[in-house]
Order: C-alpha cells, then structure tokens, then sequence
C-alpha cells in the first residue's frame, strides 16, 4: 500500500515536472511563430505577385525566401522517408538540389495567378508529441467566391530563427504526399534511389523556365 | 424501381468483387521488415489494377469529362458556378443532416438544419449562401465519414472507373447515402428516374470544375501522379472525418491505413 502511494507520488512528480517545462515556453513561441508566418506571408505577396514578372525572376524571389525561412534540408530528408539512410552521400546531395529545384518551380508560379487573396491568421497551438517541438500556425485564404482555404503552416523552433518545415492545405501535407510519390517512385526502381533521382532530373528539367 | 436499381446495384457490386479477386496482385516484399511494414502501410494491394482503371480514368477525363466540364466553364461565370455548387450543396443537406445526428454531432446538424432553412428561401433554392453571411458555416458529411466515426476502417485503397479514388468503406457510404437521400424516394416512388440521374451528371461536372486548377497542377508537377493522387485522398478524408480539426489531436498515420485509435482522441472542431 505504501508503495503504492509512493509511486503515486513519484507519477504526479514527474508529470508536474514535465508540465513545468513545457509550459512557459509555449504562449511566447506560439505568439513568435504566428508573428512569422504573417510577416513571410506578406513578404511573399509583395516580392511574388508582380504580373510583370518572368517566371524565372519569380523562381528567383521565390528560392530566396525559401531557403531564408524553410528549413529545406529537413522537409527533403522528411520527404525521402527511410530511403535517405539508404541513399549515398552523392546521391544525398544531388536528391537535396533537384527536391529543392522541384518546389521552386511547383510553388512559385502559383504567384502568378495572385488575385488579392487575404491570408487571415486564425491561431496557432502546439501539438503535444510532435517530435519536432513545432507550433502549427493556422490560416485561411480567403477568395471573392466559395470558401476560403485553410492553410496550417508547421513551424519548427531551432535554435537560432523559427523555420518552417510543412503546409498543410485543406488537411493535406505537402511533405507527406511528395514522401508518399518519391516512395512510390523508389519502390517501383527496385527500391532504388538513383530511380527517383532519374525522375526527379526528368521533372524538374520539363518545369525548369523556357 | 427499387428492385430494378437493387439489381443494378447488385450487378455492380459483383463485378467490382469479381474483378478485385482476378486483379492481379501486388506481391508483398519478403525479407526486408521495413519494406513489408511500408507496403501494409501503403495499403494498396491490387495497385497494378488500381494503376490500369487510373488510366482509363485519365483517358476519359482527357477525352470527355474535361472537354465537357471546359464547356460548361466557357458558358458560366465564376460565380455562376459557385452558385450551382452550392445549390448542389443545398440538395445535400438532408443526407449531411442524417450523418451528424448518426455521429452524434447535434450541434453541427442544427447547423446544417439552419442552413437548409436559410438558403432554400432567402439563397434562391441554394444558389444563394446568406447562411454562411449569417455564422452557419458550410461543413459536409457522408457514411463514409460516419462509418468511421463508429471505428470502422477504409479497407484496401480502390480506384473506382470515373468515380475515382475510394475504398470499402466509403463506397460503402456512398451506397447507402443514396438510401438516405429523400430525393432519390421521391423520384423513385413517382418514376422519375431522370432527377437521380441528371444531379448525379451535374454533380460530376461540379466536381470535375472544383478541381479544375488542383489536378493541372497536380499532374504538371508530380513525379508520380498516381501516389499522389492516393496520399491527397487519404488525407482529405482523415480530415473531413476530423471534421477539421487539429489542435491537440495526434495526428493520424497519414501516408498508411487509417489507424482508428487516433480517432478515439478528443478532436477540436474548427466549426
């Protein structure tokens, strides 16, 4: 019985403990995280939405801003699944350039169609037991006709400045369904990574501006 | 008209049964552990079929739906369109009732109720959407989603020809919200046939037209168009069975088979 009340004890300890560590730290980074998503959502609508713009100044303005405020090389280690341990070191460098060169030319042309869409941020919360400590920031695009889109931005707190490292739109994570393609890809190469590097070379040289 | 659509049913059903046990089948990876964890996760096993009726589906979409559903964008305005989708909408509302009651969501079906109500009279027969100008928020809900709010799993991942991207269950649901729609008993108890059949036409239009954008998009920047079709479907759904919501839900296992713990967690609606 004693030991019983002792463990008791021991549980509310650890349990007290764990919520006084995470607590303080949550409502100045979630205010932090949310901060950041405005200010790059700004960023972006001011530097990307020109109708003047070559598509290969746009992929310009566009790379800078993600390799300023992603945190590229973990969405493309995330993306590549299992398959990065597998991958050779040269291997693992070139997959890093061409992923990066395939979100540049997927994400960055949809500025181009920009009709002055509001992007209203709603909130943000901290998931308990997500591994990589983010804040998912959540968002909504609002458009003249039907209903506005959601768009959760996952921010991850490093060290040094916030980075995002998902867009979840409409409930859909856009690392998850690139991990899922490339995969899918490597599987049907005979779980081969050269596999997707052949592909991924052969896509990004077809989007690559003329 | 009941027992002939029960037959047409039953014939359907059987040949898609049929053709499921002829597909061939994807063999599961022997020897590597990882490699047959991430090939249950996939939870696709009649992928080489699924990946057949996914290119008939492209040819019909390139040749048919798509030259049809761009006819019906060259002789509507954007917000026409938005208008006749939400009059699609509004036709719904007796079905996405039934399903929040049969989820237990009283909240959400006062406001389907609402909606009903408002859009039917002051949205025009539901071109209109003043409900939503007045706090009643559009939310959408099928047996599918109610299935698996009562625990019951997706089943293998199935591509269906037109219809697209499913699995048991939700045909399942889709089944039985045909049931459930007292459109569809009305136009069978006075033989009117062409109602079920023009609003499933119109409907298909609709959602070829919301997707309009996305697919392009889709197939211009994907390297493996097929995947990402099955991984947007899956996570649409645990979000439309989430009803939204993020929070502190763990988030669910979302390349791989639906894991109904995660549903057991309390979810946050965003509505």
């Amino acid at each position: 019985m004693r030991s019983m009340t002792k463990f008791g004890a021991f549980c509310l300890g650890v349990a007290l403990l764990v919520v006084a560590v995470a607590l303080p730290a949550r409502a100045e980074e979630v205010a932090d995280a949310q901060a950041f998503v405005r200010t790059l959502a700004d960023k972006a609508i001011s530097q990307l939405t020109s109708p003047t713009m070559s598509q290969a100044e746009r992929e310009q303005g566009f790379r800078a801003l993600l390799k300023e405020h992603f945190d590229v090389p973990a969405i493309g280690r995330s993306a590549l699944g299992r398959y990065w341990r597998v991958a050779t070191p040269e291997e693992q460098t070139e997959y890093m350039g061409l992923f990066e060169d395939l979100i540049v030319s997927t994400y960055a042309q949809r500025f181009r169609d920009y009709g002055g869409e509001n992007l209203d941020i709603l909130g943000a919360s901290k998931p308990a037991g997500s591994e990589d400590n983010a804040v998912v920031v959540q968002s909504q695009i609002s458009r003249n006709v039907a209903k506005p889109i959601r768009l959760d931005w996952r921010v991850a707190q490093a060290s040094t400045d916030p980075s995002i490292v998902d867009i979840v739109i409409e409930g859909v994570s856009m690392m998850q369904t690139q991990r899922s393609e490339f995969t899918s890809v490597i599987v049907r190469n005979g779980n081969k990574v050269s596999g997707l590097i052949t592909e991924l070379r052969a896509k990004t040289k077809a989007l690559a501006p003329k | 008209m009941w027992a002939d659509f029960g037959n047409g049913a039953m014939r359907i059903s059987a040949l898609i049964v049929a053709s499921m046990l002829l597909a061939s089948c994807a063999s599961a990876p022997e020897g590597d552990p990882e490699a047959l964890a991430e090939f249950k996760k996939l939870n696709d096993p009649v992928e080489p079929t699924n990946r057949a009726i996914f290119e008939f589906n492209r040819g019909a979409d390139r040749y048919v739906i798509k030259p049809v559903t761009s006819g019906y964008r060259a002789i509507t305005t954007p917000e026409m369109r938005d208008g006749v989708h939400n009059a699609l909408q509004n036709l719904r509302s007796p079905v996405i009732f039934a399903n929040d009651l049969l989820q237990g969501q009283f909240s959400r079906a006062g406001t389907t109720f609402a909606r009903f109500v408002i859009n039917s009279t002051l949205g025009v027969v539901g071109f209109g959407d003043p409900a939503a100008d007045l706090g009643f928020a559009p939310h959408d809900e099928d047996f599918g989603q109610t299935l698996a709010v009562w625990g019951v799993g997706e089943g293998p991942y199935l591509m269906l020809p037109i219809l697209g991207p499913s699995n048991p269950r939700d045909l399942t649901g889709k089944v039985a919200d045909f049931f459930l729609d007292p459109i569809n008993w009305w136009a069978s108890n006075t033989d009117n046939d062409w109602v079920p059949l023009t609003r499933a036409l119109v409907t298909g239009i609709d959602a070829r037209d919301q997707l309009w954008n996305v697919l392009d998009d889709l197939e211009r920047t994907s390297v493996d168009f097929y995947a990402a079709i099955r991984s947007l479907y899956r996570q649409r759904r645990m979000d439309e069975i989430r009803n939204g919501g993020t929070g502190d839900a763990p988030l669910p296992n979302l390349t791989g088979e639906l894991d109904l713990k995660d549903l057991d967690a309390p979810v946050t609606s965003r509505h």
